[in-house]
């Protein structure tokens, strides 16, 4: 019988939590997958938005566990803001669907994709599981081209407006002055670039084609064989061989990702390893879509300007 | 919407890839592989375009707006000249999971007294043998419900390979018009029950399912019926749910109207800190057996030596000549019943469950620790008939109200990206109608190695104690392996 009482119990205080706390809706809420979304979220919804970060910045959002929390931030969410393209396949559709959240889906005004918004790079020409775990609608590491973040900056205002049209002047202010700074930032920033121009470079996965593509850096080599496949003895040693003849002078490695091959390949040519910070909160000062450019080209820089 | 987008461009994707390389197998191979010089070449091609754009973007806003939807319109159409197969465009996502083992046991016996279970629950045939492979197609059916299917294929030695549908089910889309939170599924389905019902068997982390569900599942519910489910709009998550199921699969069966057994359950869950998070949940399953079987034919040989000896008052007759062996006035113990009997009546099942991840590093995929458990408690109120012996009419049956329960509990620990190590102990506490002096347990050990999300070898040792005096050693070596689509894993 007690045990009858406990099962009663457990399921009464059960229901009971659920039918608690529900939120006051004040704020337009955003259901940001990235951090760098969430921070372009909080730059131009301001007060007036309430940004959740479904990610942080030492985490890779290629494997993300469909938490309840994240569950319950989708029902809620007035604005899904992802990189799309297939990053997020692995555990967002579970999010969707379980969620049941209307506003988020895709074709209404709160569903916004950045990769959907901007010319995609690396495009597969062949599809197959044996080439890893590739993203057959190109690659989705869109944010780290600054003229895509201006890009998506306009999309999220537009989207905003429309949602909510009550504080339309305020995103639209907000937007015209983010986009200021950012034209400012983006020709301080034009400037440094010249002086990495070419520079070669090692990454661990294809993460970084939008920035080397952006600043001009050149890939001589990636560590992962395959995406998302550990690399293998035989594919390092192929690496060492290539960053060696092409002269690399750096191996950039996101936050998350794993040391080993990296460091180990540094131990044996004594190119540098660069950790970057990838995205917001990839770094103690990258703590802004801004800074976090700025940590990204000062972080080569010392790399380059090494006596 | 999402998924069949993403079919339509993988497939004019891979025609165009199939064409290309039908076409030029030279220019596919080259293209794949450019050299250092051609990429920089083309990377400064790319950047005086950009420079170009870029100056363009910064004059006006509106110029930047057309731009992105000029990109955007680049974007979902990306070989506009190549759409000639759209009637397979739309063919749904198919996942085909390929699973085999070896497995060596110490003994031959391996039922558990008082619990007859089916196939699905049986240990795997002994040697090298495949284990469950399952066919499964799905795909958003329109802009309001998506639909799945599942089939398992058993295969025993000795016996026709069996197809089991697993699963056949619709359900809504949020775009279904119910209210926001709510979905509807109907079917046949893995039910909301505990943990891993509603997981497909390639999903465990073991290789068999604890004793609890395959005592009191037969591994897993997956009725006929409908389920309505509903996330509160709260900032802790929260549901609720409840289905209406036809009743013929156990704990059920033989369901004389199709309309007899209902579910409801409740669940929480949250982040304890950025890197953990839990799930809690209560569930009940009540519905009416109607001659539930326990799957097995009375054949075998090993089923009758594990009636346990007892004193009891009722039934002080004779003795047989085996003294382990207390049988009533016509020849059948309690425990016979149980395990060879017909089971019509009540029964109803409540479960609680946790799971709480926690991952060292915010990646699940480096390093993580899974703590889980569940905990189930059936009562059952009703008949067991036994078959027609000799020259009788019709078999004896007897009235049993019964409390039986069982839990099991596991830890899998991920050391390495590619392995984790596991352990799990779950036990049964049989109803003390059952007579039974023996709880059965079971301990099991793992390690698995993923060499992608598609992947994944085991090595499992399970010591069971189902019944007294008797130990099974096993060792078991797997594989599991998913070809094609493969669906978003749950928490």
């Amino acid at each position: 019988m007690s045990r009858k009482l406990l099962a009663a119990a457990v399921t009464a205080l059960t229901f009971a939590g659920a039918a608690l706390a529900t939120p006051a809706i004040a704020e337009v809420r955003v259901f940001a997958c990235e951090p760098e979304w969430a921070a372009l979220a909080e730059a131009v919804g301001g007060g007036d938005v309430a940004v959740y970060s479904a990610t942080h910045g030492r985490q890779d959002a290629h494997h993300v566990r469909a938490r309840p929390s994240l569950i319950a931030k989708v029902r809620l969410a007035d604005i899904l803001f992802c990189s799309g393209a297939e990053l997020e396949s692995g555990w967002l559709p579970v999010l969707m669907q379980r969620g049941a959240r209307h506003a988020i889906q895709p074709g209404q005004p709160g569903h916004i994709m950045a990769a959907d918004h901007v010319a995609v790079l690396d495009r597969p020409d062949t599809i197959d599981r044996s080439l890893g775990d590739i993203h057959p609608t190109g690659n989705p590491h869109v944010h780290l081209d600054p003229r895509n973040i201006e890009i998506l900056a306009s999309e999220l205002a537009g989207r905003l407006e429309k949602i909510d049209p009550d504080n339309a002047p305020a995103y639209r202010s907000r937007l015209t002055s983010f986009l200021a700074d950012w034209a400012d930032v983006m020709e301080e920033w034009h400037k440094r670039i010249s002086s990495l121009q070419d520079m070669k470079v090692v990454v661990h996965h294809e993460a970084w084609a939008y920035f080397l593509e952006w600043a001009g850096l050149t890939r001589v080599a990636s560590l992962e064989a395959l995406p998302g496949i550990p690399p293998s003895a035989s594919h390092l040693q192929e690496v060492l061989e290539q960053s060696r003849s092409a002269g690399a002078e750096a191996i950039l490695r996101a936050p998350y990702e794993p040391r080993d091959a990296s460091d180990w390949l540094s131990a044996r040519t004594a190119i540098p390893v660069v950790e970057l910070p990838f995205t917001v909160g990839g770094h103690p000062q990258a703590d802004s879509l801004v800074s976090l450019f700025d940590v990204t080209l000062t972080l080569l820089e010392e790399v380059r300007n090494r006596p | 919407m999402y998924t069949v987008a993403r079919d339509v461009l993988l497939a004019v994707i891979a025609i165009t890839a199939l064409l290309s390389l039908a076409a030029s197998p030279a220019a596919a191979q080259s293209a794949t592989e450019p050299t250092a010089a051609e990429l920089a070449e083309q990377i400064r091609a790319l950047e005086r375009e950009y420079e170009a754009r870029i100056k363009a973007l910064e004059t006006q806003l509106s110029d930047l707006e057309s731009k992105a939807r000029d990109s955007q319109a680049e974007v979902a159409s990306p070989e506009p000249t190549l759409r000639p197969a759209s009637d397979n465009a739309f063919n749904p996502a198919i996942g085909v999971v390929l699973n085999g083992m070896l497995s060596k046991y110490s003994t031959d016996e391996s039922e558990i007294p008082g619990f007859p279970v089916g196939h699905e629950s049986e240990r795997p045939a002994e040697g090298l043998a495949l284990g469950h492979s399952e066919i499964s197609m799905s795909s958003n059916i329109d802009d309001k419900f998506a639909g799945s299917l599942t089939l398992g294929l058993g295969v025993h030695p000795g016996e026709p390979t069996e197809l089991e549908l697993e699963e056949a089910y619709i359900q809504t889309l949020p775009g279904a018009g119910l209210p926001e939170g709510m979905r509807i599924k109907a079917g046949r389905a893995l039910w909301t029950l505990g943990y891993l019902n509603e997981q497909h068997r390639h999903g465990d982390d073991f290789t068999d399912r604890p004793l609890p569900y395959r005592v009191f599942l037969d591994s897993a519910y997956n009725d006929d019926g409908a389920e309505l489910s509903f996330v509160l709009p709260t900032d802790l998550y929260s549901e609720i749910g409840g289905g209406f199921f036809r009743g013929d699969d156990t704990p059920f069966g033989g369901s004389p109207n199709g309309f007899e057994a209902w579910s409801a359950y409740a669940r929480l869950g949250g982040d304890f800190a950025r890197n953990s998070a839990w799930r809690i949940g209560a569930y009940v399953l009540s519905g009416e057996a109607h001659e539930r079987g326990g799957g097995h034919a009375h054949g075998d040989e090993h089923g009758h030596d594990e009636v346990m000896h007892h004193e009891d008052e009722d039934h002080e007759d004779e003795h047989h000549e085996d003294e382990h062996e207390h049988e009533d006035e016509h020849g059948h113990g309690h425990s016979e019943f149980f395990s060879e009997g017909l089971f019509s009546g009540d029964s109803r099942l409540y479960a609680i469950d946790f799971r709480y991840t926690w991952a060292p590093t915010g990646n699940a995929r480096e390093r993580e620790l899974i703590l889980q458990g569940e905990y189930f408690w059936r009562t059952e109120k009703g008949t067991y008939a036994l078959a027609a012996e000799g020259d009788e009419e019709v078999g004896e049956s007897e009235y049993f109200d019964t409390t039986s329960d069982g839990w099991y509990a596991q830890a899998i620990y991920k050391f390495l990206p590619r392995w984790r190590i596991g352990t799990r102990y779950s036990r049964l506490h049989p109803s003390s109608e059952m007579e039974l002096d023996h709880d059965p347990s079971a301990f099991a050990a793992m390690i698995d190695w993923t060499n992608s999300e598609f992947s994944r070898l085991r090595l499992q040792y399970t010591r069971e104690s189902l019944a007294e005096d008797e130990h099974d050693d096993q060792i078991i070596l797997q594989y599991i392996m998913s070809l094609g689509a493969h669906p978003a894993h749950t928490f």
